[in-house]
């Protein structure tokens, strides 16, 4: 990466992960930098409809206003076999075929998929972003980083 | 090229060197630099600084960027590590890659090594139980291997030492079988670990579940304070080194420790080749050291050497130490050198759940990680169809997990509501191995590494002994669990192999008889009186307990004795 790329580059923030943005900016690229796959903007935008289908913004926000597709992009690019990535790739495009308009028909569509490769990484990948996201960390389900105690017999609230 | 004749021999001449920093060789250091001698700590990898070098310890889990999982491709290019329950994300850079560090595997082995300052007390799991006599007359009693040169009572003053300083959380609990220690404050047993306690202590009263003794500081004494090292706050991040020094390791307490002295060199990025042997002198007088980095050859000097290159790195080393009076390693006499290296069998577990007391959860996490119980089998007399036996790791939780079966709102709605489920236990077994001559380490005549090393060629498998002793476990644990009441039990006996217990021992044994072993009772070469061996290496039996903490006390008490004998000009 010459100083000039470097300059362009920045960072977008997918669920609290800072990821690098793609390096050339070019048009119709996807927005962040991939090292084993290609996917197009239009990819990106159909996977943040997807992920947004799967965990929709209600009164606090759904996967896409948290980036989950792009954190489901970086997860699929660096952390899947060469065979996971084609068969993900695939059923993107399958999808993508199906031009589904609104997000209860991209629902129906995800709902006929089972024991689906694509379905599967798409699923795993957005739950895993969400719950590990700093939004849901911080708000809903607090993580403590250092606890500072342990208690092993606390009543339960019932 | 730096002629490094220009420095004179006596600018890289010390007192004593010792060879590896971590946790025996942290240890080595402090009990020597307290006691006024100068010395050279060696260690073959990088530098890292207490909470300085420790990049990710205060990461939160969406700061990862794979979120602590590791890419595809470092998992393919590093089978071996990979199997390690600690390789991720978050400690992935205190771990050796497979094809950084070569070797030869004549039998499946996993060989899990941490080659920074600090070693593997940086990443280790800190269990602290202390061995017995149960333990020390085991060799003697059912006819292997050889009879140790000392017994509990050698040891004990020096276990009080270490654990004071060091640490050491655990209840007294009474037990001969596994003796009582200087501890702070135990970490208590949760409630449905206290109940199986109470439910198989009833219907055997021999077996004891007690709370883990680990070292870590649950209540800070002056000499913690001192340190710099204060309460663990149970983060139970430890592999990614502790912030406020919670847990023992080397480069948080014995090295700052030694440092402070001022009588300690530390010289990372040095990889020892071999250890120099005068044939006039009839002792060692040095190291030859290679650089990591620039590959330059450098002999460093001392009066005593420690080895505590970690077990099979230390056997590696004297085999590679050869000289016309020892051909086949230093001090090897015996022709014992590389075999009976032992470990522990790992290789079952047993899982169950738990339906009652789900009135009751747990809050923060437990750094002991919950029970321990000691070994009971063949403890008095022999009583199975195999020799010795296990101990075992019980805990017990319980999670709050969001259903994430549906899709859209559902979903969500559920993983934002996540519901105590019932309780998960869980228990694992810590074999006891018999050691062999046929388990045994070699050099490779052939292949050498970068720094002209020879690759080591490992031949460790398990016998029939395990396999008894690893049945015995499942059938006796699935008993218990069942006497419990545990519902949904499930075995899981999936081979695993030797190493990734990485308890690794023996190969330069100790004993009495220098026909037959290595080391005498102070862990001293019989051959070369100015060589000490205190890791892993000198274990003549591996017992159950993990065993770091008895390293810890053989090299205080190895450097105590080592240091009385220059002072009388015998060394």
């Amino acid at each position: 990466m010459n100083r000039r790329t470097a300059l362009k580059q920045f960072f977008i923030l997918a669920g609290g992960l800072m990821i690098a943005s793609s390096c050339t900016g070019g048009v119709g690229e996807a927005s962040i930098e991939l090292r084993h796959i290609v996917l197009s903007a239009a990819d990106e935008a159909l996977i943040g409809d997807l992920v947004e289908a799967i965990i929709p913004g209600t009164d606090s926000p759904g996967a896409k206003e948290l980036n989950l597709h792009l954190f489901v992009m970086k997860m699929l690019d660096d952390c899947h076999s060469s065979e996971d990535q084609e068969a993900f790739i695939k059923g993107l495009k399958k999808v993508a075929k199906a031009e589904l308009k609104t997000e209860s028909a991209r629902l129906a569509y995800l709902q006929t998929l089972r024991e689906d490769v694509f379905f599967d990484i798409l699923k795993k990948r957005t739950v895993q972003g969400y719950l590990n996201s700093e939004y849901i960390m911080k708000n809903k389900l607090i993580y403590e980083l250092v606890p500072g105690h342990y208690d092993g017999a606390v009543k339960v609230n019932t | 090229m730096i002629n490094l004749n220009i420095d004179s021999a006596k600018d890289r001449t010390y007192d004593a060197i010792v060879i590896g920093s971590g946790i025996s060789g942290g240890w080595s250091a402090k009990e020597l630099c307290e006691r006024g001698l100068k010395t050279l700590v060696l260690e073959r990898g990088r530098d890292v600084k207490h909470i300085k070098d420790y990049p990710t310890t205060n990461m939160y889990p969406w700061e990862f960027e794979h979120r602590n999982e590791l890419p595809y491709q470092i998992k393919k290019d590093n089978p071996i590590v990979s199997k390690c329950y600690a390789f991720h994300e978050d400690a992935a850079h205190f771990f050796v890659k497979d094809q950084e560090h070569p070797y030869i595997q004549e039998k499946p082995f996993d060989w899990i090594r941490g080659y920074q300052v600090g070693g593997k007390s940086l990443l280790w799991a800190r269990q602290t139980q202390r061995w017995s006599d149960f333990d020390f007359e085991g060799p003697a009693r059912d006819g292997f291997a050889v009879d140790w040169p000392i017994r509990y009572a050698d040891l004990k003053p020096w276990y009080d030492q270490v654990e004071r300083f060091a640490g050491i959380a655990g209840d007294r609990d009474g037990l001969p079988e596994l003796p009582d220690g200087e501890f702070l404050p135990g970490y208590p047993l949760n409630v449905v670990e206290k109940y199986f306690k109470k439910s198989i202590e009833g219907k055997y009263p021999e077996r004891k579940v007690i709370s883990a003794r680990c070292a870590h500081i649950s209540k800070p004494q002056p000499i913690h304070i001192q340190q710099g090292r204060t309460q663990c706050q149970n983060r139970v991040l430890c592999q990614r080194g502790c912030p406020f020094g919670g847990y023992f390791s080397s480069n948080s307490s014995t090295l700052p420790w030694a440092a402070k002295t001022g009588h300690l060199t530390l010289r990372p990025d040095s990889v020892v080749h071999s250890i120099l042997y005068d044939e006039h002198k009839k002792r060692a007088i040095g190291v030859k050291v290679i650089d990591r980095n620039t590959k330059e050859e450098i002999d460093f000097f001392a009066r005593v050497i420690f080895v505590n290159a970690a077990a099979i790195n230390t056997n590696l080393l004297l085999l590679n130490s050869i000289s016309n009076r020892f051909p086949n390693g230093i001090g090897n006499d015996s022709e014992t050198l590389g075999k009976y290296v032992a470990f522990h069998n790992y290789s079952a577990r047993v899982y169950a759940e738990y339906e009652e007391l789900l009135d009751y959860k747990t809050t923060g996490r437990n750094p002991a990680g919950g029970g321990y119980m000691p070994r009971f089998r063949n403890l008095y007399k022999q009583e199975t169809d195999y020799l010795r036996g296990y101990a075992a790791g019980f805990g017990a939780w319980r999670s709050a997990v969001g259903d994430q079966s549906g899709l859209g709102k559902g979903l969500k709605e559920s993983l934002l509501n996540p519901q105590l489920g019932n309780w998960g236990v869980g228990s694992h077994m810590m074999g006891e191995t018999i050691p062999k001559a046929t388990n045994f380490v070699t050099l490779d005549t052939q292949r050498k590494d970068d720094w002209g090393v020879p690759l080591l060629k490992i031949s460790i498998d398990y016998d029939e002994n395990d396999d008894k002793m690893k049945k015995d476990y499942l059938d006796t644990m699935e008993e218990m669990f069942k006497i419990a009441g545990f519902s949904n039990i499930r075995r899981d006996e999936a081979w695993q192999a030797p190493g990734l217990d990485i308890h690794e021992m023996g190969g330069v044994r100790m004993g009495a008889d220098p026909k037959t072993s290595m080391l005498n009772k102070w862990n001293q070469m019989h051959a070369v009186s100015n060589v000490f061996v205190t890791d892993g290496a000198c274990m003549t039996s591996t017992a159950t307990q993990n065993p770091s903490l008895t390293y810890m006390a053989f090299s205080a008490r190895s450097v105590d004795y080592a240091v009385r004998e220059m002072k009388k000009g015998n060394l």
